[in-house]
């Protein structure tokens, strides 16, 4: 009986396991692309680095499946954070070019203001979606409610809760 | 039954309250009694309103003791001198202002024979008495029906010398008030109200000591009580126990002789006394009884033979029991009496009582009826005290039901035990077995139908057609036909405080199934059906209805009882409209009285099986609802976690759309 009892919980975490090996290689290509990027191309990695600091750090937070609000902080980052990069690509690969761009408050600014905005649509999404879900619901049950009251007025059966009559 | 042969009906002229003529011609004269004439009936003259010189009489009926219905209907066709015949029969308002049924009959030509009691001579008996009379019960057994109340006092002379004229004994059950010394021992020994229709040599037998009474100018065995009368006729045999020492004329005494014979077979026809010289040749000696050597006490009065032995028996069966689990009767018969046959049929009885357990009264019951009927074939049936023949069960049962409870007790069992039957096995060779059989099998379908219209009341209705209804409903009113019982619940209807209950109940519906020769068959079921379901109701309804059908006349007040009680049949109806609809429809069809409409409306079945669909249908909708709704209450945390899906996807999807945005703008702009 131990034996059979043990051995259920072996087999689960070997298929986990099993199951987690695909997210792992991301994260492991992903840690990849991110030193190689830091590698060979280190300037551009010190300004997406800092541009994108906000969404990385919440990356590390994030403690939801998928982590939604990290992804869309860090893709409206993203978004803030082309025109620089393009920017640094184009004046030179440099150390130099790289601060100089992380001096100007605008482009700071403008990537972690388009960060927050990530953010706020991460957290704001889920309420409407929600309240707009239960407008629909309540809408039918009140049109459920006066179907019910119909057949009550014109069948005399009992309101919900009271016994019903046998047809 | 009575309804076909009413031939004319009493009409209600006017309504209730008005004067009613009985067959729509006679008027009863409730300020002129008749003392006497109704041989102990009531009786009022009666006046005929198409011919005012016509000496007529209204018997009054009681309502415990129905009249002859059978009779009336074949005489009032008929006419035959010499006896006051039944014309008509009907409800009449009596002076305290209830109802009463009554039979018209000629009135009495003169006082009777008992008014001044004289000796008669031969001559003035034989030509005044035995041969008319002999007359009227020849005619009489030509149709088939007896008189059974021959007795000086209800036989009337309109002068001396004239023919005399039999009294009226219509208007109650027959031989009902004919005293004990009048009636064969074994009539006698009867209930009153159970001596049955008889035969033709019961009234011969009668005619016999009204003969013997006339002869001697009193009655004979004065002095004695019934019991006293009917043991000294069993004991010593009718003519000798009532001529005893008394003298008559050689005529007269051979007379008597065949005319008081114990057997009904022994005596002569009323055909052969229109000569009584041949009637006094005929001469039928009958084997005297076998007499035992020692007497056997039954409640100290000494038994000699089988025939006191099975009277004394039918007074007291309890000693029947005694007897037997003592073992004396078997004794007494193979020793004393020495009939070793009748011993082992006796033995037959008893052997069958042990089949049942020793504490069954019933089967204490039915063992002594069968031991009186195996020791005296001729005697009556008897049961638990009360002895009856099994044609006089509807005249005991009247009483019983209207004024003795503990008499309809004992009729209850009998019925019950299907004594008749198990009287007539006894005795197959007096009786029609196989008839008896029936009627009893009968009885007992009738008395196992439960709840209204069965039970002993169905049976007594059955069994007397003329049996007003006792209904507590109809106090007041006299309703012996069906086509008076509705005009009699719609005077009850106009009187709030007496319309509270059903408008049929148990005896109305008894009455009414009695008298429908079992067209209601099919719905005396749903009178003990479920009230709350309406079947009662509906019950009820058709059974008026289809009498309104066949007696029309509209009856707004009994339509509005019927709807007031109607409450569970609109309840039937579960859809709003429909039963709003059917309510104004009723309440229109009440002012007309007519129920017929009104049961079409209830009993409309297409119509209520499409309603019960709809109802269904209905429910199985609000079920659906219901479901639905209970999920909607139960889905707000799933409609949360769809909502946080879907808001995150949408985010990304915008974080995308961003980047997208800001590449394109570096690349194409």
């Amino acid at each position: 009986m131990k034996a059979a009892s043990g051995a259920g919980p072996a087999v689960a975490r070997s298929a986990a396991r099993r199951a987690a090996k695909p997210g792992r290689s991301l994260v492991w290509l992903q840690g990849l692309a991110c030193g190689a990027l830091a590698t060979l191309a280190t300037p551009l990695a010190v300004l997406l680095g800092a541009l994108l600091l906000p969404g990385l750090c919440v990356l590390l937070i994030d403690r939801m499946p998928g982590k939604p609000v990290a992804r869309t902080m860090l893709l409206c980052g993203a978004a803030a954070s082309v025109s620089p990069a393009w920017h640094l690509w184009d004046h030179g690969l440099t150390m130099e070019n790289s601060l100089d761009l992380l001096s100007d408050v605008l482009t700071v600014g403008l990537a972690w203001a388009a960060t927050a905005a990530g953010w706020l649509i991460a957290e704001v999404a889920p309420i409407c979606v929600y309240l707009a879900l239960e407008a629909t619901a309540k809408r039918r049950d009140g049109e459920l409610r006066a179907a019910r009251a119909r057949h009550e007025a014109e069948w005399g059966i009992p309101p919900a809760g009271a016994e019903t009559p046998e047809a | 039954m009575a309804e076909k042969s009413a031939e004319k009906p009493a009409m209600r002229e006017g309504g209730r309250g008005a004067p009613a003529l009985i067959g729509g011609r006679y008027q009863v004269d409730f300020a002129a009694p008749l003392a006497g004439a109704g041989g102990g009936v009531m009786a009022f003259v009666a006046r005929d309103q198409q011919n005012a010189a016509a000496g007529l009489m209204a018997l009054q009926i009681r309502p415990g003791a129905p009249a002859r219905v059978h009779a009336i209907e074949l005489l009032s066709k008929s006419a035959i001198p010499g006896l006051l015949l039944p014309l008509a029969h009907g409800t009449a308002f009596t002076s305290e202002g209830s109802e009463a049924g009554f039979v018209i009959c000629g009135a009495p030509p003169g006082p009777s024979l008992a008014a001044a009691p004289r000796a008669w001579g031969e001559r003035e008996l034989l030509d005044c008495v035995l041969r008319p009379a002999a007359m009227v019960l020849d005619a009489l057994a030509t149709r088939g029906i007896t008189h059974r109340a021959i007795r000086p006092d209800n036989i009337f002379q309109g002068s001396a010398g004239e023919p005399v004229a039999l009294g009226a004994a219509w208007a109650s059950p027959p031989a009902r008030l004919q005293p004990a010394l009048f009636e064969p021992p074994y009539a006698a020994m009867c209930h009153h109200a159970g001596r049955g229709e008889g035969s033709g040599a019961d009234d011969v037998y009668a005619l016999g000591v009204t003969l013997l009474t006339l002869a001697l100018g009193r009655p004979p065995l004065a002095g004695l009580d019934d019991a006293a009368i009917i043991r000294r006729k069993l004991d010593l045999g009718s003519y000798a126990a009532l001529v005893g020492e008394a003298r008559l004329p050689a005529m007269i005494a051979d007379l008597l002789r065949g005319m008081l014979a114990e057997d009904p077979v022994h005596r002569p026809p009323p055909q052969l006394y229109l000569d009584p010289s041949a009637a006094r040749a005929r001469r039928l000696a009958a084997r005297p009884g076998r007499r035992a050597q020692r007497a056997l006490k039954i409640a100290d009065q000494p038994v000699w033979d089988a025939r006191s032995l099975a009277h004394a028996l039918a007074r007291r069966p309890e000693e029947a029991v005694r007897l037997v689990r003592s073992h004396y009767l078997d004794h007494w018969l193979r020793r004393s009496l020495g009939d070793a046959v009748l011993a082992g049929r006796a033995d037959d009885v008893v052997r069958q009582r042990s089949e049942f357990p020793p504490e069954d009264s019933r089967a204490d019951a039915t063992m002594a009826m069968r031991l009186i009927a195996i020791l005296d074939p001729l005697a009556p049936l008897c049961w638990r005290g009360v002895a009856l023949w099994p044609d006089g069960l509807g005249g005991v049962l009247a009483e019983g039901l209207q004024e003795n409870s503990d008499l309809a007790a004992k009729i209850d069992d009998l019925v019950a035990a299907e004594a008749v039957a198990g009287w007539a096995l006894m005795r197959p060779e007096l009786c029609d077995v196989t008839a008896l059989r029936q009627t009893a099998q009968h009885h007992r379908m009738w008395q196992r139908i439960r709840g209204l219209g069965g039970g002993l009341a169905r049976i007594c209705y059955a069994l007397n057609p003329l049996q007003p209804c006792a209904s507590p409903l109809l106090a007041g009113s006299w309703v012996a036909r069906l086509a008076d019982l509705l005009p009699a619940l719609e005077a009850v209807s106009q009187q709030a405080e007496r319309r509270r209950g059903e408008p049929v109940d148990s005896h109305i519906a008894a009455f009414i199934a009695a008298h429908q020769d079992g067209r209601l068959g099919g719905d005396l079921g749903a009178f003990a059906g479920d009230s709350a379901g309406g079947e009662p109701q509906l019950a009820s309804l058709r059974a008026l209805s289809r009498l309104q059908a066949a007696f029309p006349t509209p009856l707004p007040g009994l339509a509005a009882w019927l709807v007031e009680r109607a409450e569970p049949l609109i309840e039937r109806w579960h859809n709003r409209a429909r039963r709003a609809e059917t309510l104004a429809q009723l309440r229109r069809l009440t002012q007309a009285g007519q129920l017929l409409p009104m049961l079409a409306l209830f009993d409309d079945r297409h119509a209520l099986a499409a309603d019960a669909q709809g109802l269904k249908q209905a429910l199985v909708a609000v079920a659906k609802i219901d479901a639905e709704r209970a999920a909607l209450r139960t889905a707000s945390a799933e409609r949360r976690r769809r909502a946080t899906h879907i808001g995150h996807e949408i985010a990304l999807g915008s974080g995308m759309l961003a980047l997208a945005a800001s590449v394109g703008w570096l690349v194409f702009g």
